[in-house]
């Protein structure tokens, strides 16, 4: 009797010496489970049982079984770590599968799980030394488990891991990639292909909504729908990211569209744009580690964008400033090259717009070899439209000078045609006038410009006689010319507004008083010195403030 | 700047790009262009050799998600073969492997078209 029970023990004693070497020599759970219950069943002489162990909300789950159909393990009920054994569903489930003992698994942890054992071939109960048996694989076996989960959960750790590097990596990538680039369609691409590579979908889109504006970069939606559904919801709506389940009554349109993420594209918190991505391939939700790179991504490329759109728009300007370089090369031209010189007199002028291009002109024709013309104009406005009309009346005053017409008559003709192509109350204020050079005498017109200041014997003329500025309205009132007989001595000072209201840095205007003061003061010089003089004056007054109008001046010196 | 080299070849009605080098976002244009010339051929059956691909980034996969819906709506599909093990790991990292098949060799991924089309 001592002798078999001896041998029952040494029996069970190498038993368990090979289980435990067995399974401690993989790391593999199933494995391990499948070879704990193995070991039962021969010990047992049991053809049922499985091994349930907890989940990460202390639940039990069936890990391995064996002997029953895949219905049966359904009704496995759930059960607590905390009250499993007090549980009526255990008991029920128990009888329900004649199961006959369970036991649970320890390990220096506490609770990792349950072994379930079915009836005995043999008919014989569990008695106390196949329990203690059973006890003794199940801690044998609980070091082993739960070495296997510590190893599970490692790996799943690591390819998280792993998932996040690559994750950085795609970053790092695409930070570099977006900051070379210098076009919307190329970044809008590979934020996308970065976006479907990394989170599985093949439904997406980018749309931007800088400056109010929606516009779809990149899209894989219905984009009928998609249209109508963004444009249901503010801009400013979209201050966080929505998943599906996070998807408001305002979202449901983009729920139909199948959009499952929105992820906001922001620069300093204001919303620049949006990333919309469909189901993923894979089945899976987006996680908390997706939606931050997708909006790290976004964060990156909406960067890129509007670095973007602001370089075209530089570029676009630059442009306009070319054009505007031509246009003033032109408008340059416009202007008389070289001044014709007469034995009794000499001329001088000067011009220089305050922007690229403007509208103040001014003119000298020789038109035979005893007379010369000379105009001065200055049309409202500044800038390009001014230069547009500028250009207007250059061309009609040099067809009407081959007319040989009457200065009077001629400023008639001019009005008219200037009229007809003046819109918006745009005007000019012109005066012109011919010079006879054996008569030494003056005929003008001045239509509503700066009365031209003639200045004898330091007393001061004023051009006035002529008629309304040109380009309100067609010729009703004819225009009226005047002769002057010049003397020698006598300076003629023609300008623009923009010499008397020339402003300094304390708002004050040069005004005409100082320019006829300065103008009688100098009249001992010759033409080109009063020029430059009066040029200088007026640089001094305004020193420190920007130039606000154009400034044309001409000088005339009867000798 | 990276190397990268992509090359088109057909082997019957399959069609094989051979990737060379890496791919990123950079690159990853031109392996799109591949994908436009054979979707303007109607050329729906293609297998994507990596024997020489060093290096692949999810920008690069997502040449693969654009353009395999519209392959796989015309009755073909993009299968991949001879991937080195790096090149594998991000494919697999990303849960690729199921959604395409993986071919140990070319002419595996090939086959499988031929025997496919049988049917």
């Amino acid at each position: 009797m001592q002798q078999s029970d001896n041998n029952a023990a040494l029996r069970n004693f190498s038993a368990l010496v090979d289980f435990s070497n067995l399974i401690n020599s993989s790391l593999d759970i199933n494995f391990t489970l499948n070879n704990i219950l193995l070991t039962c069943f021969g010990k047992f002489h049991t053809t049922k049982g499985l091994i349930a162990l907890l989940n990460n909300d202390r639940i039990f789950e069936v890990h391995a079984s064996k002997g029953f159909n895949s219905l049966t393990l359904q009704t496995f009920p759930k059960l607590c770590a905390d009250d499993y054994d007090s549980d009526e569903k255990l008991a029920d489930f128990i009888s329900a599968n004649k199961m006959q003992v369970y036991q649970e698994i320890k390990s220096s942890e506490g609770l990792k799980g349950l072994i379930i054992l079915g009836a005995r071939l043999t008919n014989k109960v569990y008695d106390d030394s196949d329990i203690n048996f059973l006890r003794t694989i199940v801690n044998v076996g609980a070091t082993a488990i739960e070495n296997c989960l510590a190893v599970d959960k490692l790996k799943r750790v690591n390819r998280d891991l792993d998932s996040k590097v690559n994750q950085l990596s795609s970053l790092f990538d695409l930070g570099k990639e977006f900051s070379g680039v210098l076009q919307i369609e190329q970044i809008s691409k590979l934020l996308v292909y970065s976006l479907i590579g990394q989170m599985l979908v093949s439904k997406y889109a980018v749309v931007s909504c800088s400056g109010g504006v929606i516009s779809f970069l990149e899209n894989r939606f219905d984009e009928e729908h998609l249209q109508k559904a963004l444009k249901s919801c503010n801009k400013d709506f979209f201050d966080k990211v929505f998943t599906r389940a996070e998807f408001t009554d305002e979202l449901k349109p983009f729920a139909e569209v199948g959009v499952d993420l929105i992820v906001p594209m922001k620069i300093k918190n204001e919303t620049k744009g949006l990333i919309l991505l469909g189901k993923r391939k894979n089945e899976l939700v987006y996680s908390q580690s997706d939606i931050e790179f997708v909006s790290s991504v976004g964060s990156l490329a909406i960067i890129s964008i509007d670095n973007a759109r602001l370089f075209k728009e530089t570029l676009e300007k630059q442009r306009l400033e070319k054009d505007l370089e031509t246009a003033r090369n032109i408008q340059t031209n416009l202007l008389p090259k070289s001044i014709p010189a007469f034995s009794n007199f000499e001329m001088a002028a000067f011009n220089k717009s305050a922007r690229m291009v403007g509208g103040d002109y001014y003119d000298i024709i020789k038109l035979d070899e005893n007379n010369v013309l000379f105009a001065i104009a200055d049309v409202s406005g500044k800038g390009v439209p001014a230069a547009l009309l500028m250009a207007n009346i250059q061309a009609f005053l040099k067809s009407i000078c081959k007319m040989k017409m009457h200065l009077a008559d001629a400023t008639n003709l001019l009005n008219d045609l200037v009229a007809e192509n003046t819109t918006n109350g745009s005007f000019i204020t012109f005066f012109w006038g011919i010079i006879n050079n054996e008569k030494k005498e003056l005929t003008f017109v001045n239509a509503g410009h700066n009365p031209p200041l003639l200045v004898r014997n330091s007393q001061i003329i004023k051009l006035k006689k002529g008629g309304m500025i040109l380009g309100v309205m067609q010729t009703i009132v004819p225009y009226l010319s005047d002769i002057i007989q010049l003397e020698s001595g006598d300076t003629i000072v023609l300008f623009t507004d923009g010499i008397t209201e020339a402003m300094n840095v304390k708002w004050e205007e040069y005004s005409d008083e100082r320019l006829e003061a300065f103008v009688v003061d100098k009249t001992n010089l010759d033409s080109k010195r009063l020029l430059e003089e009066i040029k200088q004056s007026v640089e001094q007054f305004t020193v420190g403030a920007e130039q606000s109008d154009d400034i044309t001046c001409m000088v005339i010196k009867v000798k | 700047m990276a190397e990268f080299n992509v090359n088109l070849r057909g082997v019957g009605a399959v069609s094989v790009i051979d990737v060379k080098g890496y791919l990123d976002a950079h690159t990853a244009p031109e392996l799109e262009n591949v994908f436009n010339r054979l979707l303007d051929q109607k050329q729906y059956q293609v297998v994507v050799n990596f024997d020489d691909l060093k290096y692949i980034s999810s920008a690069g996969l997502g040449v693969f998600m654009a353009y395999v819906e519209t392959m796989r709506e015309n009755e073909g599909d993009i299968k991949f073969s001879n991937m080195k093990e790096n090149v594998y790991n991000i494919f697999d990292l990303l849960g690729f492997p199921i959604l395409y098949e993986f071919f140990k060799e070319e002419n595996e991924a090939i086959k499988k078209f031929c025997d496919s089309s049988k049917f």
